[in-house]
């Protein structure tokens, strides 16, 4: 299975990025504690690695089917229409990878790009930041293709 | 015509089974195409949603969630159950109440409801089933009880509210919520006790005094977590952020020190909170962009004018929010819920000279109803799941807890001092 196989080395990915952002705030306590004044970057890298955490793991919880959604038609449908139901949904999520996340982040990476805007403390170029959103966009657009058109993906339960 | 179609967007979306977060972005996305174009449009959603995570103090949720995930795996969860069933045990009805006992202690380390629901209802459901308690009772015991963390702190709710109020104090915000909270909770073990009784489930033997004192020294290095975490951020020691990071510090030590936990699984068990912060924070930021397009279409200030056109009597305006937030909190999770609805009814009440903090928890405490009941409760997901039961039967069971909630959440609106007074006792 394709997904599968991707989301493990995103999976990987987070897991690195918790572990960093875990450490970050803990150096911030410490060193405003024992140093005695906070370095200032360890903010601004939580931030930044919460942003990729939260989009980055939005892809990821999209190849695992876990976002919450209320299932009130699904059993009430004959498998043909639950099937019809899930493209439906699929291409929805689809379209707003695509609109969304690819077209608009793609669009915020040009705008700060151009505008030459950075980060206040790391004086990192915003795009780097911004980069994951249409990264995780193209991954949720892979992940609903693959469903939409996986022959395994007749049965739900 | 803009707010028809960002709410017939919404419902019809959510109605289909489409995910709620997307729900949200989407319908945002529809309502902002009629007056803006495609290209900007698809920019100022993807910023919304960048710019609504870029907060220091978000970065609370996954770390207590991290927390919370680790306390799960690693034997805390257990000790806190040996210490309420020492406490509570020979009470009718004892292991109800130390189901709810355990949950609000546990919320108050951990600040999340599912992960309390799941790891209360895993430890407490075999055992009530054993002594002869119905599944559906323990588990609608377990799901109200759960959701008490939110109120009690460290909660993560209360920090997406902080941010949607626009910066009310974490820490008054924190402070003011223990009175309600351990309110509520009493509350539900009265009519836990009441429906014990009658039905004759069974009381616990009186533990001695000896054995209370075990288990509280057992629980005590879990319990000292609470004084770190909650004194930290009063004392002004650290932020809510910090906290909850010395918070996952602290209880991977203690797993590791009780030995429950091996190295290896600690990816895993990283990878699980992830995934569970990402769909809160997916939510965050796509609620954010809804938020954005509420105020561009000036939605907030027109509910104000109407909610005030009604009545100018605080109390009739309270009911009113109190009904509409009882209403949304059906269709909605909490954290979208508590992002929308902040800045349309915060300015309301303020007008009001009710004190934001005090709304924060009237807010909270209204949501939380709302995680119980289906189709969207995910408290009630969780907990029915543990329980191995259907929803429609734990329905009955539920019906006097939410009774015991409603009445909470009345006194929790109209007597602000339940509120505020822990706060103004520390000069918030």
């Amino acid at each position: 299975m394709m997904i599968e196989k991707i989301n493990y080395w995103v999976g990987r990915v987070l897991i690195v990025l918790m572990f960093v952002m875990t450490l970050d705030v803990l150096w911030g306590v410490f060193t405003r504690y024992v140093v005695g004044s906070q370095a200032g970057w360890t903010e601004e890298l939580a931030r930044f690695l919460l942003i990729w955490i939260g989009i980055l793991g939005t892809a990821y919880a999209s190849g695992k089917k876990m976002h919450l959604s209320i299932d009130l038609l699904p059993p009430k449908l004959g498998p043909g229409g639950q099937q019809n139901l899930r493209r439906f949904s699929n291409v929805m999520v689809l379209f707003f990878a695509l609109t969304v996340m690819v077209i608009g982040g793609c669009r915020l990476l040009y705008i700060s790009a151009r505008l030459g805007q950075s980060s206040a403390a790391l004086s990192i170029p915003m795009q780097y930041v911004y980069i994951v959103i249409p990264f995780s966009g193209l991954l949720i657009v892979l992940y609903k293709l693959l469903d939409l058109f996986s022959p395994s993906s007749q049965p739900i339960e | 015509m803009e707010v028809a179609i960002l709410v017939l967007s919404f419902i019809i979306l959510l109605g289909l089974g489409l995910p709620i977060a997307w729900s949200i972005g989407l319908s945002s996305l529809f309502t902002m195409l009629v007056s803006i174009p495609a290209i900007p449009a698809f920019t100022t959603v993807a910023q919304r949603m960048a710019t609504g995570l870029d907060s220091f103090s978000l970065l609370a949720i996954p770390f207590f969630v991290l927390a919370g995930q680790i306390m799960n795996r690693g034997g805390i969860a257990r000790r806190l159950i040996n210490f309420a069933k020492s406490l509570v045990g020979a009470l009718p009805g004892g292991l109800a109440h130390v189901n709810i006992i355990a949950a609000m202690l546990f919320g108050a380390i951990a600040g999340s409801a599912v992960a309390a629901a799941s790891a209360i209802g895993s430890s407490l459901g075999k055992p009530m089933e054993e002594e002869g308690y119905n599944k559906e009772f323990s588990a609608a015991v377990n799901i109200t009880s759960s959701t008490m963390g939110l109120v009690i702190p460290p909660s993560n709710i209360l920090i997406v509210y902080s941010l949607a109020s626009g910066g009310v104090s974490i820490a008054a915000l924190f402070l003011a919520g223990y009175i309600p909270g351990i309110l509520t909770g009493l509350l539900l073990m009265l009519v836990a006790g009441i429906w014990a009784k009658r039905k004759g489930f069974p009381t616990g033997e009186r533990t001695r005094l000896s054995e209370v004192l075990r288990t509280f020294v057992d629980a005590l290095p879990s319990l000292f977590l609470l004084f770190v975490v909650i004194g930290g951020i009063v004392a002004g020691i650290f932020t809510a952020t910090e906290a909850s990071a010395a918070a996952v510090l602290y209880c991977l030590v203690l797993t590791y020190l009780y030995k429950e936990v091996s190295l290896k699984d600690i990816p895993d068990i990283f990878l699980e909170s992830i995934g569970t912060t990402a769909i809160v924070l997916i939510l965050i930021a796509t609620s954010m962009s809804m938020s954005w397009i509420m105020a561009y279409e000036n939605i907030p200030q027109n509910i104000t004018d109407l909610l005030l056109s009604i009545s100018d009597n605080r109390i009739i305006v309270l009911v009113l929010i109190n009904f509409i937030l009882l209403f949304v909190g059906i269709f909605m999770d909490i954290t979208p819920a508590v992002l929308i609805f902040t800045p349309i009814f915060l300015p309301v009440v303020q007008e009001l000279g009710m004190d934001p903090a005090h709304f924060g928890i009237v807010m909270v405490l209204n949501l939380c109803i709302g995680l119980c009941t289906p189709p969207v409760g995910s408290v009630l997901f969780v907990g029915v799941g543990v329980a191995g039961t259907k929803i429609e039967k734990v329905v009955r069971p539920l019906l006097p807890l939410f009774i015991a909630m409603l009445f909470a959440l009345i006194l929790v609106t109209f007597v602000p001092g339940l509120s505020l007074w822990l706060p103004r006792l520390f000069g918030y």
